[in-house]
């Protein structure tokens, strides 16, 4: 058939199924989503929760309603970042950049005479984050790696495509990208699950990798790795320590999500054999006796289903003495849960090896547990030079500002 | 392609065609631009054109986002999406959620109705769908859309040429043959 511009161009509007008999299907998918799913839940009506694609105005965002400790103050910071995700600054924070998931975006945001204006700098982009490194900002999408060279003063002109470089592989489920530049001049990169719970269709997920800046020197760092969403290097030891989303269909109780602590490359986390604390996979591992052998444990557990995305170590000094060093956790919150769970930020404190890690509630009251209800879904955290941090909300695309000031003294 | 069935894709594509060029004329936030298309009352006559009233007010939002950014739907779409802004989009989905789909076909093949029920009720579409298959938040409505727009889109995610659409339907179809699609597209389409 003669290829018109007509024809190619309503080629996608015309649903006659005649056209498919000429499609060949592409290589099949692994299951991803309701896979695992036992007999006994076939039926449960649990699904993720929708994003909000519409932009928010800051008179719609219910900020009072945060719950924080005495002497801490929640404001609304920047708005208009429609599923704002993880944010990457430049070095006098001036600028700021925010990637998002669904809609396709990267945001840049201008902080100014106290103020912040929000513009897209990239889109059309499958699921794509961003990360400001050596005076340049790196797009990673699932498909595609841009780098716009110097950006410090702002993203524009054309980016280097710098995708055969870094050959990511094509699947999507789990596979959006937080991205960190590291002091070792390397990016950090987390390949997930293409999947709730599968044996990885080829050895390129389930796993952590750094790479040189232009896409050289890969190496697999961590291996058995569900779906990190969010990694910080700890300010003493320098170590990385990771988030990972705990699997679904195996009831309210989790196994839960994890916070984990490579103290060594090529250590495995576990996946898809052993969750959490040592739970041995029901459908993969079933009667394996060495199902957690040498699997390295986490930190420490971080709730049922809790999806817990950034973590950042606070070195600031706004904030009192106690948070000093302290990992702060956003955990964006359940779906796979009958009653909804995490939807808060949470500090960790445990010591500089992960021993005793304690778990803490910070920033509560996102969701209201009386009627299972949500209005925000924080996701990412960053500090500012005066010691405030920053949360991203995925769900009302908006950044708020955590400051702390000392309750007066009484006489 | 057989040669009646490229002239009946010809002469539908011009059809198409003007009913686009209808609705660019008008302001592309405005529910008469969908009509065009859609129907006045957001329930379609035209073959491979969805009805789109009754559908879940989220889903339509961000149907029409991701068209708007070029991630989802097609040319047409796209295009009468370009420039219409959240809030506009935010009333659309408003409207048609509210309006009422239409009473389905009665014209039934009692055997591939209930061979469609067996198949959805085995794949447990109704999980996420809805019993009623009336839809809720970010999934469609299936009860009373139009049969061959459904089986299309069903054999559309099972081969990955969906742009933009949730993957987990490519998973949720996964391995399922095209036969059972038009059973499930015929069962869909009779529903109230």
């Amino acid at each position: 058939m003669k290829k018109t511009a007509l024809s190619l161009a309503a080629a996608s509007v015309l649903a006659l199924s005649v056209q498919s008999a000429f499609a060949q299907d592409k290589p099949k998918p692994p299951p991803a989503w309701h896979q695992g799913k036992p007999a006994a839940m076939a039926d449960s009506k649990l699904a993720p929760v929708p994003g909000k694609m519409t932009e928010t105005p800051a008179s719609e965002i219910p900020i009072d309603k945060l719950k924080l400790p005495k002497g801490f103050k929640a404001e609304i910071w920047a708005t208009g970042l429609v599923g704002a995700r993880a944010m990457t600054l430049n070095e006098d924070q001036t600028k700021m950049w925010v990637g998002t998931r669904g809609i396709g975006r990267v945001y840049e945001v201008t902080n100014e005479g106290g103020k912040r204006t929000v513009k897209v700098v990239a889109e059309k982009l499958t699921q794509p984050t961003s990360v400001y490194a050596n005076g340049a900002l790196y797009v990673f999408a699932i498909d595609k790696v841009l780098r716009y060279d110097n950006a410090a003063k702002g993203v524009s002109g054309q980016p280097v495509d710098m995708t055969k470089a870094f050959n990511l592989p094509p699947e999507q489920h789990h596979n959006w990208k937080y991205v960190r530049f590291g002091s070792d001049k390397k990016l950090y990169v987390p390949f997930g699950a293409p999947c709730n719970i599968c044996e990885p269709p080829t050895k390129e997920y389930a796993q952590i990798r750094r790479y040189n800046l232009d896409g050289s020197g890969m190496e697999v760092i961590a291996t058995g790795v569900r779906n990190s969403q969010g990694f910080d290097f700890h300010p003493k030891t320098g170590e990385l320590w990771f988030t990972d989303h705990g699997r679904d269909w195996l009831g309210d109780k989790g196994p839960e999500d994890e916070l984990n602590r490579l103290a060594k490359p090529g250590q495995n986390f576990g996946y898809p054999y052993c969750h959490a604390k040592g739970i041995v996979d029901p459908d993969l591992a079933k009667g394996k006796k060495d199902a957690c052998k040498d699997v390295t444990l986490p930190v420490t557990t971080m709730g049922p289903h809790a999806a817990v995305m950034g973590i950042h170590f606070y070195t600031g000094t706004m904030f009192p003495k106690e948070y000093q060093g302290v990992a702060f956790i956003a955990r964006k919150g359940s779906w796979n849960r009958s009653t909804k769970f995490g939807y808060d930020v949470v500090t960790v404190k445990a010591s500089d090896d992960g021993k005793g890690a304690k778990v803490t509630p910070f920033a509560t009251g996102f969701m209201d547990p009386k009627d299972n209800s949500f209005w925000g879904r924080p996701a990412y955290l960053a500090q500012l030079k005066d010691g405030s941090l920053l949360v991203s909300d995925e769900q009302l695309g908006a950044i708020y500002r955590i400051s702390y000031e000392a309750p007066a003294k009484k006489k | 392609m057989p040669l009646v069935l490229r002239q009946g894709r010809r002469a539908l594509l011009a059809a198409l065609f003007i009913f686009a060029a209808q609705a660019h004329a008008q302001k592309g936030g405005d529910p008469a631009a969908c009509a065009a298309c859609h129907g006045a009352d957001g329930n379609s006559a035209i073959p491979g054109t969805p009805s789109i009233a009754g559908q879940p007010k989220i889903f339509l939002e961000n149907y029409l986002v991701m068209t708007r950014e070029g991630l989802r739907g097609n040319d047409v779409m796209r295009g009468l999406l370009k420039g219409v802004s959240d809030k506009e989009i935010v009333a659309l989905a408003v409207h048609y959620s509210r309006l009422k789909p239409k009473l389905p076909d009665e014209k039934i093949d009692a055997k591939l109705f209930n061979r469609g029920k067996d198949i959805a009720v085995k794949n447990r579409c109704a999980s996420c769908h809805e019993k009623n298959f009336a839809g809720r938040e970010q999934m469609p409505r299936l009860a009373g859309q139009r049969e061959e727009f459904l089986a299309e889109v069903m054999l559309q995610y099972r081969q990955n040429r969906r742009p933009g659409g949730d993957t987990m339907m490519n998973a949720a179809l996964h391995g399922i043959p095209e036969a059972d699609f038009k059973a499930l597209a015929h069962y869909f389409s009779r529903l109230k």
